[in-house]
């Protein structure tokens, strides 16, 4: 196998080790929520601050914080990264919240606020990148550099990953409630605002990091179809949270093996791998009356 | 389950409105309330009637704390509808549509959730709260498809979860906005009977909120008439059809052609002794 090959490899296996474990990692954040966006309709929101990660990448890189090319070849982002993580996912916090700010009180529908935020990053984006001058194609930002992941990142996201299930525990009560009837759940004292506010965090932490995996455009695709999968599995809460990681990892890891065998892009491996189980289970699967 | 403690001490209402009034974006010009003022003593069952747009719907979210910017007060409990929210004063049954029924949810984890919902995060839910979602379950009937999934019951299966819910956080006042919509005529004696168990049980204040006479007539033991401001409140029997004229701006009479009927029928089959007997009123079924 050249999957076992590649990874194997005293030489070549480092490079590549940072990239798998932030897949699995990711595939664990994602899945984790995958299941509350799909009921919570918010794969919309979810596509709008994954492309306002873009406009983060610009505004990393004119800082001087994301890889470069150089004459001597490519340098890895600063840091391992950290700092490029931090400014994207605060710009994908700011888009968030911005969309919250236009659509409130019904000023601008959500979907017209989500759609204008969303161009509106992806042109600064590439403004910003072409005037930084890292000598980057920027499809790359748009379509995952998997195996470029700096180890930094990869830890990151690996300790993200335990500290987002540690969330979602801590408010279980209240998030669920709120997810199953928001004003019923306000009458009891539910701070459905800052519910919201959570979620909408931790959907832009999620998607940062999925977007090195999947890159932008395909990072809404690891928060959708692990959720739309196991909810046509399943109908227990538990149930579904478990088989959207599951369906999750399992993508992330069919998708690496595939890259390696057919010498593919990892990120549109696993999006393909996810897409074909979620047609699998839709035309095969016991469920036919929703999602 | 235990009866509930008499409560003969508790003498102050369970709400009050006093010069309630309320427009949407502030326009003074239309107001959907208007100096309304109404007391509902503890025990009560209140039925709010009035036509559609009559400002009912709006009353319940103001007094439920999901609307604000009124003037005039409403309590709960004593306090404002935020602080009765923190309490967990307030059971509210919404009209089915708004939750989210593709939820992974089953009947008894809906339930479960209410009666849990102030338990700290690093407790598990505990006995007590186990056991009280199972009584509320049961009180509503429901417990027997108990384990099955909330999108997969009918309308009137998820209507008594949804009342299971209410009660589950022991609240003082159980709010329902429109429940018998979609519901037969069987369904509806059935949920009067339900309201007046749960009421003498639980010793509960009860209003319901509908344009249905026949659910206020039946369920509740008095009936207070809204349309932007209150036309009348009394006990179901004083309500004839040129008070519902007034209220409706209809003639009511030739769209409820039986009302009359029901209303009498209501009160014969309520005694008003009992009705007038508070608290611990001894009807339940």
């Amino acid at each position: 196998m050249r999957t076992l090959d590649y990874l194997l490899d005293p030489v070549l296996g480092p490079l590549y080790w940072p990239g798998v474990l932030a897949g699995l990692a990711i595939a664990v954040l994602c899945g984790a929520l995958s299941g509350l966006v799909v009921v919570k309709r918010l794969a919309f929101i979810g596509q709008g601050i994954s492309h306002a990660a873009f406009g983060g990448i610009g505004l990393a890189a004119i800082l001087g914080l994301t890889a470069r090319l150089t004459a001597d070849g490519l340098a890895d982002a600063p840091l391992g990264g950290v700092p490029q993580f931090l400014v994207v996912a605060s710009f994908c916090l700011a888009s968030g919240l911005l969309v919250g700010v236009l659509a409130d009180r019904g000023a601008t529908r959500e979907d017209t606020a989500i759609g204008i935020v969303l161009v509106a990053s992806m042109a600064l984006g590439a403004i910003l990148l072409s005037w930084a001058g890292t000598g980057l194609a920027w499809e790359s930002f748009l379509f995952g550099t998997l195996y470029n992941v700096p180890l930094g990142e990869a830890v990151v996201a690996m300790l993200m990953a335990p500290a987002l299930l540690a969330v979602l525990w801590a408010i279980r009560r209240p998030l669920v409630f709120w997810a199953f009837d928001e004003p019923v759940a306000a009458t009891l004292g539910v701070r459905t605002g800052t519910m919201k506010m959570t979620l909408l965090v931790l959907l832009a932490l999620a998607t940062v990091v999925a977007m090195r995996l999947a890159g932008v455009v395909l990072a809404t695709a690891m928060l959708v179809l692990p959720g739309a999968v196991a909810l046509r599995l399943s109908s227990r809460m538990w149930a579904v949270l478990g088989v959207s990681v599951g369906v999750g990892l399992l993508g992330v890891l069919a998708g690496v093996v595939l890259s390696f065998e057919l010498d593919l892009a990892p990120g549109p491996a696993i999006v393909a791998v996810l897409a074909t189980l979620f047609a699998g289970v839709r035309l095969l699967g016991p469920r036919q009356d929703r999602g | 389950m235990p009866p509930a403690p008499p409560s003969s001490q508790t003498c102050a209402p369970d709400i009050e409105y006093r010069s309630v009034s309320f427009a949407y974006n502030g326009s003074e010009r239309r107001p959907v309330l208007e100096n309304v003022s109404l007391t509902v003593r503890h025990g009560e069952r209140l039925g709010i009637l009035g036509p559609n747009g009559g400002g009912k719907s709006t009353l319940l979210k103001l007094t439920l704390g999901l609307l604000r910017g009124h003037t005039g007060t409403i309590l709960v409990g004593g306090v404002d509808p935020v602080e009765a929210q923190r309490r967990r004063l307030m059971g509210y049954v919404p009209q089915r549509v708004e939750a989210e029924l593709a939820f992974p949810i089953s009947v008894r984890q809906v339930v479960s959730l209410a009666a849990a919902i102030g338990v700290p995060a690093w407790r598990r839910d505990g006995a007590d709260s186990r056991a009280r979602a199972e009584e509320c379950l049961r009180l509503v009937g429901a417990d027997e498809f108990a384990q099955r999934p909330v999108g997969r019951l009918s309308g009137g299966q998820l209507q008594r979860v949804l009342i299971a819910r209410a009660i589950a956080c022991r609240p003082r006042v159980l709010l329902l906005d429109e429940p018998t919509v979609g519901i037969d005529v069987v369904g509806q004696k059935q949920f009067a009977e339900l309201l007046g168990r749960l009421g003498a049980e639980l010793d509960l204040t009860i209003v319901v909120v509908s344009h249905d006479i026949r659910t206020v007539v039946a369920g509740c033991d008095r009936i207070a008439c809204l349309s932007r401001t209150l036309h009348f409140h009394a006990a179901p029997e004083g309500l004839t059809p040129a008070v519902l004229a007034e209220v409706f701006r209809h003639d009511v009479a030739a769209i409820y052609g039986d009302v009359h009927v029901d209303a009498h029928a209501a009160s014969q089959c309520t005694d008003p002794s009992h009705r007038h007997a508070r608290p611990g009123r001894g009807d339940a079924k």
